[in-house]
């Protein structure tokens, strides 16, 4: 199996360029499969590329001809997102496409923390050299909507921020000998679709014809009850790490006429697994076992650890592979638990208000352990929507408790320029619910500012919540959708033509009045 | 040519010497039951007036954080320090002090006209009541007060201004207009006006008009004197916020319109409408089109100042870049200073009636967008021109009227025109 895998690569590189064997190439796939208490069942593809002794750019190189910097040949490294990196000097990158709204109290924990509805996309930089931060960040967004289809453009100045604290490096930052900044944008309304999937298969070695990728069915992907798809770049002293992830969660019960919670790979995705990637150094499935209730899985675990049972693909399969759970019974979920959540809070975001100019944010945090928690809080929120902070109010069953606020640091919106950035501490003591609220004021936009559709409103970037327990585990609120008011789009012509009437009327009497002289004039008799 | 004479009378009825302090209680007891939830109205209150973006910049300040940044902060420094420092955070203490500032506008709206009438400062007119209640129960005036809008405070910085440099206390009237100026910059047309009837006189002289009567050689000492106070006054803005942001966050903001919250004026739908590749032309027209009125209405009433001056409060009425009831309010009282002008306005019945009008639909049609969602931001924007119409006539009114005055009754077989 070794042996082919080398030829593979040498085959792969051998015309490329010599000095790249040097560099090591791994990479990995994995898939892990859950059943939700609620009969659903949750599907996380993770594609592992490590480039060994890889480090990111240093960004004052990045005036250099772009022919010196030798290091862009790579046999499983997906070229085109290499080139970007390297190009825009990018040292962390995560960028998630997401439809749909991960439900945290009975789906629990996601895989992949990036659950955000729509698109996300925040990268660590180096700050130096001369192109600037926000420079390069212009770029890579603009490079990344050509590579992935999306509408990343969009995440311009006016979604941009720099939060703090809620998105540490998840990689290790190198020591370049210069200081790092995060830019983080959001846009709730640019949903995931096959478009983007194409390009997400073309940065894996065996694209989807072959290995777990060749279960990433798009007519399956895209019918899930959620699903989103997250590119990861970050280093860590071993080297440079691409991590593509796509996950799902798929409904069994939908098209079941009984309320068996029944799958397989082939009842999922509509495919089963016909010759793995010869690339791949392991080649994983691993199935999270369920703990109560009679169940049958076939075929055959390879390793049990736990509860998970481990499956691995070899380098060549002797018939198609498919693995599934069975149940004896029909689903059972108990109504009690219908309440109870997985999760240590509970997250609810409205906006209240009935009227197109102002409104009130309401935030309802619930602690379901008994011990008192800190929550960071952040919001990003486009000027469209401008927070009176005098208005913030905390409580607790109606008693107020401005106490429970704490660090908080806010970033003015600049009107039809740059988002507010609102971070803070909230704690929450145990078993508690607390409602935060602040009063909103909505802005009135430009004509040419809407969007087509301009009655459906605007979708509000989610709000992260960070558990001081967890640093690395980030809990989205929904995404909002806010109406503002809308002027007649028909008009311009019309309102330009009516107010300068007006205008002129006025000044046409006040001149007239002003500069002609006043004359007595004797009318004759009988005229 | 006669001129009614409001005879002064050096001891006022018992009746009258009670009526100011009843009126003034009267509207602080208005202000303190607050009937209706009135801070929020666009048409009392503009972004840069507003008591809510008053309270979150005083918020920001106090919690260490540049209002001046971003956001909905436009108010000038001088509002932040005096009411971060001096004036706690209460609703009852701002709707006296809101009260207060009123009745010192009305206070100084009489001395104004008892300087006009060339009464002594203790001298007392059987008008004075009148005068006061102009002010005091303007619904224009009064409502953007019991929103607790800071256009209340400019149209006293306003009066003040006019009182002080109409009894010739210099000083005191060029420091008024400074604050008015920092407080609001599109009262800079008031600064030839109040220059100048620093140099002449405040009494009538519609009637009989001349040329120019002051020292113009005083002029340049004036200005040098208010400039001094104005750039004192920069400078402290500067310090109390820390920074130069606050020029373009307050001053700015009136010059390019980044806030298209609606309200009673022209700007706001003009430049949401407005095509992007012209805003900046056309908001260097608007800007300009404000100024260009100074000069020939000072040029044409340089014999009467005061009237002069009326006028301009007029055209910023109209064409102000964020204006609210009270500035068109103000012009409207102001009325009650020139009775000599009645018998020769054209029209006073159709501009009521246009006033009318446009108070009652621009309620209505606002609620009707925002609120109700029945209708469309069209209704609102029709009201306002209807409103721009009503401000229009009664300024093209008070125009013919001053200059009709001085060619007095008209006699049977002749007709009064314009060559």
């Amino acid at each position: 199996m070794y042996l082919i895998s080398t030829l593979v690569l040498l085959l792969c590189s051998s015309t490329i360029a010599l000095e790249n064997l040097v560099l090591e190439e791994e990479y990995t796939e994995y898939l892990s499969i859950r059943s939700l208490r609620d009969g659903k069942v949750a599907s996380s593809f993770s594609f592992k590329t490590l480039l060994r002794d890889a480090s990111p750019r240093d960004p004052r190189q990045l005036s250099f001809d772009d022919n010196q910097d030798a290091s862009q040949h790579y046999t499983l490294f997906p070229l085109t997102l290499g080139q970007i990196l390297r190009q825009y000097a990018i040292t962390e990158l995560h960028l998630t496409l997401n439809a749909g709204k991960w439900n945290y109290d009975s789906w629990g924990v996601p895989d992949e923390p990036g659950v955000g509805p729509g698109a996300e996309l925040w990268a660590w930089m180096a700050d130096g050299g001369t192109m600037s931060v926000d420079h390069r960040w212009q770029g890579l967004r603009n490079a990344l909507a050509g590579l992935f289809c999306a509408s990343l453009g969009s995440l311009d100045e006016q979604r941009t921020t720099s939060p703090q604290y809620a998105f540490p490096p998840e990689g290790t930052i190198p020591d370049l000998g210069l200081p790092h900044q995060i830019r983080h944008a959001s846009h709730a309304s640019e949903h995931v679709c096959t478009e983007n999937l194409t390009p997400f298969l073309k940065l894996l070695p065996c694209k989807s014809s072959s290995g777990l990728a060749s279960l990433l069915n798009p007519h399956r992907l895209f019918d899930a009850d959620w699903h989103g798809m997250g590119i990861h770049v970050l280093w860590n002293p071993d080297g440079i790490e691409v991590h593509l992830n796509f996950q799902l969660v798929s409904d069994p019960l939908r098209p079941s006429t009984v309320q068996k919670q029944d799958w397989s790979l082939e009842s999922l995705f509509d495919r089963t697994i016909q010759k793995s990637c010869p690339v791949a150094v392991t080649s994983q499935i691993s199935v999270s076992l369920p703990s109560s209730g009679m169940y049958r899985i076939t075929p055959e675990p390879h390793t049990l650890q736990g509860d998970n049972a481990h499956y691995e693909l070899g380098s060549s399969l002797a018939e198609p592979f498919n693995v599934g759970i069975e149940w004896a019974g029909e689903l059972e979920y108990p109504s009690a638990l219908r309440d109870s959540s997985l999760m240590p809070i509970s997250i609810h975001r409205t906006l209240q208000g009935p009227t197109q100019d102002k409104g009130r944010l309401l935030v309802t945090l619930r602690n379901n352990g008994p011990n008192e928690l800190k929550v960071l809080y952040l919001e990003t929120m486009p000027w469209l929507l401008q927070f009176y902070l005098h208005t913030t109010t905390m409580h607790i069953d109606g008693i107020p408790r401005n106490d429970l606020i704490s660090n908080v640091s806010y970033i003015l919106p600049v009107p039809h320029y740059q988002p507010a950035t609102f971070e803070s501490v909230l704690t929450i003591p145990g078993n508690a619910t607390v409602r935060y609220s602040v009063d909103v004021t909505k802005a009135f936009l430009r004509y040419t500012e809407h969007p087509p559709d301009a009655q459906r409103g605007w979708d509000l970037p989610p709000a992260v919540f960070v558990p001081s327990t967890d640093s690395l585990r980030r809990m989205y609120a929904p995404a909002l959708l806010v109406d503002l008011a809308t002027p007649d789009f028909s008009m311009p012509y019309n309102v330009i033509i009516f107010t300068c009437s007006v205008v002129a009327f006025i000044f046409g009497s006040t001149f007239n009045l002003l500069t002609r002289k006043f004359v007595v004039v004797h009318l004759p008799e009988g005229n | 040519m006669t001129e009614k004479t409001w005879s002064p009378t050096s001891r006022p009825t018992v009746s009258a010497s009670y009526a100011f302090p009843a009126m003034v209680a009267v509207r602080l007891l208005v202000a303190l039951v607050q009937p209706f939830d009135l801070i929020h109205d666009h048409q009392l209150s503009s972004p840069l007036t507003s008591y809510r973006n008053l309270q979150e910049g005083i918020h920001l300040f106090r919690n260490g954080i540049d209002p001046y940044s971003g956001g909905v902060f436009r108010h000038s420094p001088l509002y932040l320090s005096l009411f971060s420092t001096l004036i706690p955070k209460s609703k009852t203490f701002s709707a006296v002090l809101w009260t207060l500032c009123d009745a010192l506008g009305a206070y100084a709206l009489v001395h104004i006209w008892r300087a006009r009438q060339g009464l002594g400062k203790h001298a007392h007119s059987t008008r004075d009541e009148l005068v006061a209640g102009a002010y005091l129960f303007n619904p224009y005036l009064f409502l953007p007060s019991v929103a607790l809008s800071t256009s209340s405070f400019e149209n006293m910085l306003a009066l003040l201004a006019l009182m002080f440099a109409s009894q010739k206390k210099q000083s005191k009237a060029l420091l008024a207009l400074s604050f008015l100026l920092h407080t609001s910059l599109s009262s800079l047309v008031l600064l030839a006006p109040v220059l100048l009837l620093l140099l002449s006189d405040p009494h009538s002289h519609l009637a009989s008009p001349r040329a120019f009567s002051g020292d113009l050689k005083r002029l340049p000492s004036l200005m040098a004197e208010f400039l001094l106070y104005f750039s004192f006054l920069a400078v402290a803005s500067c310090l109390a916020s820390g920074g130069i942001t606050w020029v373009s966050q307050t001053w700015g903001a009136s010059l390019t319109l980044p806030d298209l919250t609606p309200n009673t004026g022209l700007w706001w739908y003009f430049f949401t409408e407005m095509f992007d590749h012209f805003r900046p032309f056309f908001l260097m027209v608007f800007s300009v089109h404000l100024l260009i009125y100074t000069a020939p209405v000072c040029i044409k009433f340089q014999y009467d100042l005061l009237y002069a001056s009326f006028v301009l409060f007029g055209i910023l009425g109209i064409f102000k870049a964020y204006p609210t009831l009270s500035d068109p309010g103000l012009f409207i009282t102001m009325h009650v200073l020139f009775p000599e002008v009645y018998p020769y306005l054209r029209y006073p019945i159709v501009t009521a009636l246009l006033h009318l009008h446009a108070s009652l639909l621009m309620p209505l049609f606002h609620n009707l967008w925002l609120a109700q969602g029945t209708g469309n931001a069209n209704f609102f924007y029709a009201s306002t021109l209807v409103f721009a119409c009503a401000n229009g006539a009664a300024v093209i009114d008070a125009l013919w009227a001053g200059l009709r005055i001085a060619l007095g009754e008209e006699k049977e077989g002749w007709v009064i025109a314009q060559e």
